[in-house]
C-alpha cells in the first residue's frame, strides 16, 4: 500500500480505508480524497492531554478514500518501516505517514530528549502496518544486538524499533569545560535487540556545540 | 534533445550555430566554445506585445539569449531540474520555475484567471503565484526547477488528479485547471487538515508534482 516514488514523495494507494499522514503534506492526489485533522492524535482525551503536556506536537490528519494520494514534505528523502506488532520509537518532526490501523502516542525519553533538541518526550508507533519516516538525506538502518551496542550522535538519530534500552552518555571532560570539546560530547547508547535508524546529517542540537 | 542531465542539478545544452536558446539570467554555470550571452529586454519572444503583456502579467523573470556554438551548463540555487520534452503540445509553468528552453519554442503568456471564474482569480493569491503562466510550444526540450525530486503523474479523463497548489511544478497536454476548495467549518475555526485548497487538473496530459511544499 505504500510505495515510494523517486525517494521524496510516498505514494499511498486507497481503496477506502485510510493512512494518517503529518498535516499538510499531500502534495496530489486522483480519485477521491477526504483529509480530516486528527484532534489530539485521534487518541481520545488522554492523548490529547498527554500531547498538550508533553509539547510533542505532532499534528496529523487522516486521509480517507479511493485512488492513489501522494505526500511529500520540504523535499526529505523517506524511509519505509514495516511493523509486525512492534514499536516504532520516532521523533515526531520525522514522522511522515502511518497505516490508520497503527495506534501513535508519545513516550517520556529523559534527558537524551533535552540534548537531542527534540523535548524530552518522542512519538510512538506500535500495531501490525506500515510507516514513513522522513530523513535528512539517506537514513541508513543499522542493527543492535546484545554483543554490539550502538552509541548515535543525538542530531543524526531519528527513529529505532525493536528491544533496545536507551540510555544518555555524555563525555563532558575537562577540555568540553576549557571550550576544547571534540563537538561529540554527548551520545544515546543502545543496548538489547533491534534497529536504529540514523541520518547523514546533524540537525542542531544543544549538545552539538559542546 | 538539447539538454542532457548531467546531475539533478545540472543539465548541459548544446548550442550549435543558427539556433536559439534562452534561460533564466544567471542561470548559466559553465562553458565550453564560443557561445554569447545577451540578456533579452522583450523576456523571450513574440515582440512587443508579449513584453507588454509580461510586464502586466508579473511574470517578469528576466531571460537571456544563449547564441553561438559550444555547450553550456545550466543550474540555479542547488534547485531539482527536470527536462521536459515537448513533441508538438503545450507545457504551461510558472515563469520562476523556467531554467533554459529550445528557442524553438513558442513562448507566450497565458491568463489562467479565466479559467474557473472566480475560484480561478483565488488561485493566484493562494498559490502566491502569479495569475498568469508562461507556456511554451511547439517541438523541443524544456528544464524547470523544482524545489526536490519531480513526479510525473498521468492525467486521463475521468481520472483527474488534485494537486497541493504549492507542490505544482508545471503541466502539459490538453488540460483545464481549477482550484477547489475543502473548506469545511474546521477549516474556518483554524483547525484544517492544512489542505485546504487544491489545484483539479482534468483533461488528459501530465503533471509535474514536486517533493516538497515550498517555493523556489
Amino acid at each position: 500500500m505504500f510505495r515510494l516514488q523517486g525517494g521524496k514523495t510516498l505514494a499511498v494507494d486507497l481503496t477506502g480505508d485510510g493512512v494518517k499522514a503529518k498535516n499538510g503534506s499531500m502534495v496530489a492526489y486522483d480519485g477521491r480524497m477526504a483529509f480530516k485533522k486528527m484532534s489530539g492524535g485521534g487518541e481520545g482525551i488522554r492523548g490529547m492531554v498527554t500531547r498538550r503536556l508533553t509539547g510533542e506536537q505532532m499534528t496529523m490528519m487522516e486521509v480517507t478514500g479511493q485512488g492513489t494520494c501522494y505526500f511529500a514534505d520540504r523535499a526529505s528523502e523517506i524511509n519505509l518501516v514495516t511493523l509486525r506488532g512492534d514499536k516504532l520509537y520516532v521523533e515526531a518532526s520525522n514522522l511522515l505517514a502511518t497505516d490508520a490501523g497503527l495506534r501513535t502516542g508519545t513516550t517520556f525519553t529523559g534527558l537524551r530528549g533535552g540534548a537531542g533538541g527534540n523535548g524530552l518526550f518522542t512519538t510512538t508507533v506500535e500495531g501490525t502496518g506500515q510507516a514513513a519516516i522522513m530523513s535528512d538525506g539517506t537514513a541508513v538502518v543499522l542493527r543492535v544486538t546484545t554483543r554490539y551496542p550502538l552509541s548515535v550522535d543525538p542530531g543524526a538519530y531519528i527513529a529505532h524499533q525493536g528491544n533496545l534500552q536507551q540510555h544518555f552518555q555524555s563525555g563532558v571532560n575537562f577540555r568540553t569545560l576549557m571550550g576544547e570539546g571534540s563537538g561529540e560530547s554527548f551520545q544515546i547508547r543502545f543496548e538489547g535487540e533491534g534497529l536504529v535508524y540514523v541520518q547523514p546529517s546533524e540537525r542542531n542540537t544543544l549538545g552539538g556545540d559542546v | 534533445m538539447p539538454f542532457r542531465e548531467i546531475n539533478s542539478k545540472m543539465v548541459e545544452a548544446t548550442v550549435v550555430p543558427g539556433q536559439k536558446m534562452y534561460s533564466q539570467r544567471g542561470a548559466m554555470l559553465a562553458y565550453r566554445g564560443d557561445v554569447s550571452f545577451t540578456p533579452n529586454l522583450q523576456g523571450g519572444q513574440g515582440g512587443l506585445a508579449s513584453m507588454i503583456g509580461r510586464r502586466v502579467a508579473g511574470e517578469a523573470t528576466p531571460l537571456m539569449t544563449v547564441e553561438g556554438s559550444g555547450t553550456v551548463l545550466f543550474g540555479h540555487g542547488g534547485h531539482h531540474i527536470q527536462v521536459i520534452a515537448l513533441a508538438g503540445d503545450t507545457l504551461y509553468v510558472e515563469a520562476d520555475r523556467l531554467l533554459a528552453f529550445d528557442g524553438t519554442l513558442q513562448q507566450s503568456t497565458m491568463f489562467m484567471g479565466s479559467q474557473g471564474g472566480v475560484m480561478g482569480m483565488v488561485r493566484g493569491q493562494v498559490t502566491g503565484q502569479g495569475l498568469f503562466t508562461t507556456s511554451l510550444k511547439g517541438h523541443g526540450s524544456v528544464a524547470v526547477m523544482a524545489h526536490g525530486g519531480v513526479i510525473e503523474l498521468p492525467i486521463t479523463p475521468g481520472r483527474e488528479v488534485h494537486v497541493d497548489p504549492q507542490a505544482y511544478v508545471a503541466h502539459h497536454g490538453d488540460v483545464r485547471n481549477k482550484l477547489s476548495t475543502a473548506l469545511g467549518w474546521r477549516d474556518m475555526v483554524g483547525r484544517g487538515s492544512g489542505e485546504a485548497f487544491q489545484l483539479e487538473l482534468s483533461g488528459s496530459g501530465a503533471v509535474y508534482v514536486q517533493a516538497s511544499e515550498e517555493k523556489l
